[in-house]
């Protein structure tokens, strides 16, 4: 139940806050509006923005610039007594660090339907695997963080080899509802939404597109 | 060296599927054709393209053993028809509608055999090779290779990719020694005590000319400042200084050093060289300049990335992937999961070509080719076992077998490193995430 009842949601929701402040500085210096912070015994120890713009390094995501803070000054066996709260929740790569490193639970806003690890594509915080699963819980101030990557987005990126003009794109401030997330991937199967797609069809379209490319 | 199968290839790519075919007299063939285009519904919905919609009987699978008819008995030449998938009609339906027509109703006096209807199984979707489609043609039905492939590289992709990196142009360091390379540099690291033994090499290729822009090794044992002598125990020890993260991070800092005027932040990432090897690529100047993260980057590993690893290269948007030990139990880019052509069966993510991810890669096992051949053969045993013996098995010739003939094979081929037999969370060399 990655969207369950959270509880005693005003403690955490605390963090969160911390967590959300964090985007909005990526925001302002031009990253992809995710911030985080590691709350071990109620102490923030690691915060981290997404600095993979600055960086020039696409795995830089908020929650290794906190892991990288917080090696620095404790040892990695800490984690293991250690929340995360992030304002999106991990992407497959995260998801599989935070899980070797021994997190104990992780608290996110909004999920992310386009790498997410942690129901959002994947379930890789929950699949069988050598190291044991870590709980989530998604929703916390998830509007927020929905808008924050929103704010970002209709910005153009100047940096991607082929900049898309996006000079015509309207901020939007509906938000859906939530749709039920995948539950498990097991065994790195296909998350159910995959199942339901037309797979031959979509097979006969990419083999046209093929065929006419070559042409 | 072997090109890897994506998820969707090893979900469908032997998917089988029933059909009807029936002889008939050549010149009859059109007509009976369009009898049953016009009767049949919903022919449309699955996709035969690749299967030969009349064969001669010359070119049907051997195991057919079609009695040999001699043109002087008076037969007029024939064709079989593929009719259509058997889900669409019952076999009696089918009959009952070409029994209607010339040359199977009883007004016709053309063909003076009786209507003999086959139900045989074919393979569902298009191969993705042509020394697939000459395998099904035998086993199946005459198959076609239209040098497609909707579940994973452009099959022309992946042929270019393979002589570049199999046949090297000239000054252009071959694919043994890239192996070569990443393997010392695991070993350095590993003999100051910092990692395990695993290493990463990039390479650039431009206007095919390749250099050499980053080698790392693995360093998530290297001693923390934080850690006292009891902490340094953990065994996954810092995740982030696995060999891939710190190559990669490597060329983000080359970047913005050849790049840009803009120092890199030095956050506590274990992405500068500890070696004197990781060092002599780093500080030189070799990339192109105004390169996006590791776009079309090639990446030559000793083993299979984790799923931490294998997102990162996702993220970094890398080109071509070359692993030597597949990782059964921590790996993240094979794909398989109930059996495979190339070593051990592993979690089955498949991260180098999932359609549902932003960026696709091709992939490479670099020690199979010998396994790969033997498991062909055997597959080909099984199929023409399998066809032998009409059963309820008969439509899935893959599933008939356990996969414990496969593990014990493969263990003698890829070596000590994997012990599939060993259960999840065992303490061995595959539990480890690379």
């Amino acid at each position: 139940m990655v969207f369950g009842p959270i509880p005693n949601r005003e403690y955490h929701e605390g963090f969160m806050r911390k967590a959300i402040e964090m985007a909005e500085l990526a925001l302002s210096s031009d990253e992809t509006p995710v911030g985080c912070v590691f709350v071990h015994d109620g102490e923030v120890i690691g915060r981290g923005i997404n600095g993979t713009n600055a960086s020039l390094n696409g795995t830089r995501h908020a929650e290794f610039v906190a892991l990288a803070e917080i090696m620095a000054k404790h040892p990695p066996s800490i984690l293991k007594d250690t929340d995360l709260y992030v304002t999106v929740e991990p992407c497959i790569m995260c998801a599989s660090a935070l899980r070797q490193f021994g997190i104990r639970a992780v608290y996110f806003g909004c999920l992310n339907d386009r790498f997410g690890g942690c129901g959002g594509v994947m379930t890789v915080h929950s699949d069988p695997g050598v190291d044991p699963p870590y709980p989530v819980y998604g929703g916390l101030f998830r509007e927020e963080a929905i808008m924050l990557l929103r704010k970002f987005y209709v910005q153009e990126n100047n940096k991607a080899p082929d900049p898309k003009p996006k000079k015509n794109r309207e901020l939007k401030t509906e938000i859906l509802p939530i749709t039920t997330p995948n539950v498990a991937t097991p065994g790195g199967g296909t998350p159910s939404l995959e199942l339901n797609k037309p797979i031959l069809e979509k097979a006969a379209v990419a083999a046209k597109a093929q065929i006419t490319q070559m042409k | 060296m072997v090109h890897l199968k994506t998820k969707e290839e090893c979900r469908l790519g032997n998917e089988t599927i029933r059909v009807y075919t029936v002889e008939l007299p050549s010149k009859h063939a059109e007509g009976i054709l369009k009898v049953i285009k016009e009767n049949i519904e919903g022919q449309d919905v699955i996709d035969l393209q690749h299967l030969r919609r009349f064969a001669k009987p010359k070119y049907l699978p051997p195991h057919w053993s079609l009695p040999v008819r001699k043109r002087t008995e008076g037969r007029p030449p024939t064709l079989y028809l593929l009719v259509c998938p058997a889900n669409l009609i019952s076999l009696k339906d089918v009959h009952d509608l070409l029994l209607q027509h010339p040359p199977f109703c009883s007004s016709a006096d053309s063909w003076a055999y009786p209507l003999e209807i086959k139900e045989i199984t074919v393979p569902m979707l298009a191969p993705t090779s042509p020394e697939q489609a000459a395998e099904w043609s035998e086993l199946y039905w005459p198959t076609f290779y239209r040098k497609t492939n909707p579940f994973g590289a452009h099959p022309s992709s992946i042929s270019k990719a393979e002589s570049e990196l199999q046949e090297p142009a000239t000054d252009n360091i071959a694919l043994p020694d890239m192996m070569k390379l990443a393997e010392e540099a695991g070993t350095a690291t590993e003999k100051l005590g910092y990692g395990i033994r695993t290493g990463c090499v990039i390479v650039e290729r431009v206007d095919d000319k390749t250099e050499i822009i980053a080698v790392a090794g693995d360093a998530r044992l290297k001693p923390l400042p934080s850690e006292t002598r009891e902490d340094a125990s953990c065994t996954s020890g810092n995740v982030m200084s696995h060999a891939v993260m710190r190559a990669v991070g490597m060329i983000g800092r080359k970047r913005l050093r050849v790049a840009s005027s803009t120092q890199a932040r030095d956050a506590f990432f274990l992405d500068l060289p500890l070696t004197p090897l990781e060092q002599q690529y780093f500080e030189r100047d070799n990339l192109k300049p105004d390169g996006y993260l590791c776009l079309k980057l090639e990446i030559f590993l000793t083993h299979e990335p984790c799923m931490m690893c294998s997102m990162a290269l996702v993220h970094s948007r890398v080109g071509r992937v070359i692993f030597e030990h597949r990782m059964s139990r921590t790996g993240g880019l094979t794909a398989e999961m109930v059996r495979n052509d190339t070593g051990p069966v592993g979690l089955g993510y498949g991260l180098c070509w999932r359609k549902e991810l932003n960026w696709q890669f091709m992939c490479w096992e670099y020690t199979a080719a010998e396994y790969a051949l033997r498991e062909k053969e055997k597959e080909k045993a099984r199929v023409l076992n399998g066809n032998d013996t009409e059963g309820p098995d008969e439509d899935h010739p893959e599933q008939n077998t356990t996969t414990a003939t496969t593990i014990c094979t493969s263990n003698a081929i890829t070596g000590s490193h994997d012990d599939v037999n060993a259960n999840l969370g065992m303490p061995s060399f595959t539990s480890i995430h690379v």
